[in-house]
């Protein structure tokens, strides 16, 4: 009698404890844990992964890389002389806290931003006030006229994130934004556990990228931090992840014959650079910096990095096919692995044998490897070559000393809009500065009509040739991998999961 | 006894004083900036130089020393430049797994390890004290790494036995936690097992050759009774010694397993720390294994007293 009441009582909590609908939950593994969870803070772009499910911001990009609405109504009133934005808010939207978003909130989160934000303090000197004009209105009002301003807005990168006022300070007092899942637990190196926000205001357009309806398909996504390469392959593989990212490049095969998983190639994904010092040593000398880019062969650089055509283009334009900033200019000056030219300007250098310095590190390993083969080049040519392979943390601070470093390799997803990128910058770690180039990207920043920036950005890819500004040694792809049947997830180096539903 | 402890209370408080000093400079010589890390790869070195100042990374080295160790004393390691939490609360959360591996390691090590060791001894150079020995040798010379990633391939992506990596989802209960440990336990476990087992044999055969084992034999008593009541009891204190040390050792320097694992111990924090230049977290780790070290190292001393009565202090 007990067993038959044990049993039957056993049977009914078994029936009790099974859930009518399956809860969907999303294991993402990314590449590390994200040191804060405030976008603004840092420039990684594992940080901008996870933030942007969680904060929003004015404006972000559809597929095609435009700008386009987020948290603004639409796209904003520009004065003529381009100095003035005046953007209508989304009425009805509310924070994860219940809170309603308005001016105040966005007017106190872009003040901070120009304050706090690397890519923020780019552009504060050239705003000079934030107003909230009514309660759903705000007004940004320039000194000058500033065209990649929407783009930063736009950018979850060192984001211009919508907070509630109250939280704001240095660091933020709690997570709390607009975005479509909200904060649950976090605990670090283990997880970060984001819950759909069932206020949340979604757009009603079709889905396009960034843009359009945040659909919140699964109820939980879980971020995982996984530092290593191999376990994140393995735990795709056995099916304990929906996605990861960073995957190298040598598992693709096995992720392609994998019956739970596939792999997702972000083709290109980006750009390794070699970046010259202006400011001190060697490369301050024009035709030394020409010497380099005669000299080196970004072909042989690229494949011994990655190995496989799969996963590298050798192409000098700084941005690839498709993308509207794409020509050929100047780009004849790419990759001529020329040594008796290099040599010419070695000569009229009157290059005397001062070694040559290229910080790199084994944090990521296609750094070395071209770093090396890119030696062998240089030698060939005349240079005193001398690698200095230190580890990341070392190289983070080092660079930031024109002191210790000539070159220095590092590399970008193809980011948006060409000023996203700080190396064009006079004020960049590279101190790239003459009249000629400072003049084509001032035009450039401040030049509103899109065919006509189109123009100045050859100009300025010319320039970056014909002083050797800085190289790019081609394009690279990225794997990542998503199991079978996932759908509804964009192809992008930040990848955002909202739409994301399995069959 | 009460002396004897006393002045080893005195030796243990030297030594942690001479760890934390020794962290503090360690980590410090090292070249990097954890706030150039932080701000991340587009952000100037401004930025770098405003979070430093912010967080007290400008100071001098002395008065930073003397704020470190004026905490410590209190039990306050500081905050993390990382996570920006207390070194103890991060400390604290990464006990559990790391523990629990260590001893799940140290049990499968001394099961495979002791029967044979002690097998292997009283049938020295017979087929299985050869195998064995040549096994050991293998285990101990393969990197963990590999071992784990092919553990993990086979029995976690083929197989499907166990979770390839992690320590549980946030909702999971204590079985599917330990579930997690499974696999890289027994990693740790054959690797460590080695060295128990060469330790175990050798002392075995030292006393198995004593004479008081033939006098034993020669009362008529059970191979059984020499073996496991004259022979192991006598045989144990370095047996003990070293597996003090091994549970020290797994507590302290799983790193590369709790990395392949993913398992968010202590292993894997102290990589991290170091990659991520978190000073505070490093010192609090390198004073946590330097305590550990002392109190094991204590108990097993204190064992001794237990296996062996002719042991006084």
């Amino acid at each position: 009698m007990r067993l038959r009441n044990l049993i039957i009582s056993a049977i009914v909590a078994a029936g009790v404890s099974t859930p009518v609908f399956a809860q969907q939950t999303l294991t993402v593994a990314i590449v590390g844990e994200p040191n804060t969870l405030d976008p603004m803070a840092s420039t990684k772009d594992l940080v901008s992964i996870v933030t942007q499910h969680f904060y929003e911001t004015l404006y972000t990009f559809n597929s095609s890389w435009e700008v386009v609405p987020l948290l603004a109504k639409n796209m904003p009133q520009i004065s003529d002389d381009g100095k003035t934005y005046r953007i209508a808010l989304r009425q009805g939207v509310t924070f994860h806290d219940g809170s309603d978003m308005d001016s105040a909130d966005v007017a106190a989160s872009l003040q901070r931003w120009l304050k706090v934000a690397s890519r923020g303090k780019g552009v504060a000197d050239r705003v000079d006030s934030v107003i909230a004009e009514d309660a759903y209105t705000l007004v940004i009002n320039l000194n000058q006229a500033y065209a990649p301003l929407l783009s930063l807005l736009a950018f979850s990168n060192s984001a211009a994130a919508v907070y509630p006022e109250e939280i704001l300070g240095d660091t933020l007092k709690a997570t709390i934004g607009t975005g479509p899942y909200k904060l649950a637990s976090h605990k670090p190196d283990q997880y970060i556990q984001l819950t759909r926000f069932e206020g949340y205001k979604s757009r009603t357009e079709a889905s396009d990228g960034g843009s359009g309806a945040r659909t919140q398909v699964a109820d939980e996504i879980r971020f995982i931090p996984v530092a290593d390469a191999s376990t994140r392959v393995e735990g795709l593989l056995s099916g304990q992840f929906d996605f990861a990212d960073g995957l190298p490049t040598e598992a693709i095969d096995r992720i392609e014959q994998s019956d739970k998983a596939e792999p997702v190639l972000l083709r290109p994904f980006g750009w390794p650079i070699l970046a010259f010092n202006h400011k001190d040593g060697l490369l301050v000398n024009r035709d030394v910096r020409l010497a380099v880019q005669a000299a080196i062969s970004p072909q042989d650089m690229l494949y011994a990095a990655f190995g496989d055509e799969r996963f590298f283009v050798a192409d000098g334009a700084l941005y690839p096919k498709g993308w509207v900033w794409n020509s050929e200019s100047g780009t004849k000056a790419y990759g001529e692995a020329d040594a008796s030219k290099a040599a010419k300007y070695l000569k009229s250098a009157k290059y005397d044998g001062t070694e040559l310095r290229i910080l790199t590190s084994h944090q990521y390993e296609f750094h070395f490897k071209m770093a090396e083969v890119a030696k062998v080049y240089l030698e060939a040519a005349g240079f005193n070559v001398k690698l200095d392979v230190v580890d990341w943390a070392t190289l983070g601070q080092r660079r930031n000393n024109p002191e210790l470093w000539d070159i220095y390799i590092t590399h970008s997803p193809f980011l948006p809009e060409p000023s996203l990128t700080s190396m064009y910058h006079a004020s960049s770690r590279l101190g790239w500065s003459n009249p000629q180039k400072d003049g084509v990207l001032a035009a450039f920043n401040s030049t509103s009509d899109p065919a006509k920036r189109v123009e100045l950005f050859k100009d300025l890819q010319r320039l970056v040739f014909e002083q050797a500004g800085f190289i790019k040694i081609g394009g690279f792809n990225a794997l990542m991998g998503k199991r079978k049947g996932l759908t509804g997830i964009s192809k992008t180096p930040w990848p955002y999961f909202w739409n994301a539903k399995s069959l | 006894m009460t002396k004897y402890l006393f002045n080893r209370l005195i030796g243990m408080l030297i030594v942690v004083f001479m760890v934390l000093s020794i962290a503090f400079i360690i980590v410090r010589l090292a070249p990097g900036d954890p706030a150039a890390l932080l701000v991340g790869p587009d952000a100037t070195a401004e930025d770098a130089a405003q979070l430093r100042e912010r967080l007290g990374l400008n100071q001098s080295i002395s008065i930073q020393y003397l704020t470190f160790i004026g905490n410590a004393l209190q039990g306050d390691l500081g905050n993390s430049i990382f996570f920006n939490q207390k070194v103890t609360t991060i400390l604290a959360s990464r006990a559990e797994p790391t523990i629990f591996l260590a001893l799940f390691s140290l049990i499968i090590a001394i099961s495979i390890a002791l029967p044979i060791g002690i097998y292997s001894a009283y049938r020295r150079a017979g087929w299985v004290d050869q195998g064995a020995i040549s096994t050991a040798m293998l285990a101990a010379s393969v990197p963990s790494f590999l071992t784990g990633l092919l553990f993990q391939r086979f029995f976690a992506t083929d197989l499907g036995w166990f979770p390839a990596s992690g320590y549980g989802a946030p909702d999971a209960d204590f079985l599917t936690r330990m579930h997690h440990l499974v696999l890289p336990a027994i990693v740790l476990g054959i690797v460590n097992s080695a060295l128990i087992l060469r330790f175990s044999r050798a002392s075995m055969l030292d006393v198995l050759s004593e004479d008081y084992v033939r006098t034993a034999r020669a009362k008529g008593m059970t191979e059984w009774r020499v073996v496991m009541r004259h022979a192991l009891k006598n045989a144990l204190i370095p047996i003990v010694t070293i597996i003090g040390l091994t549970f020290a050792l797994l507590v302290s320097g799983a790193v590369v397993t709790e990395r392949v694992f993913n398992i968010p111990g202590m292993g894997n924090l102290v990589v991290s720390a170091v990659l991520r230049r978190d000073y505070p977290v490093i010192q609090g780790t390198l004073i946590v294994v330097a305590v550990l070290y002392i109190v094991i190292n204590l108990l097993v001393d204190l064992l001794y007293l237990a296996i062996d009565r002719r042991v006084k202090y």
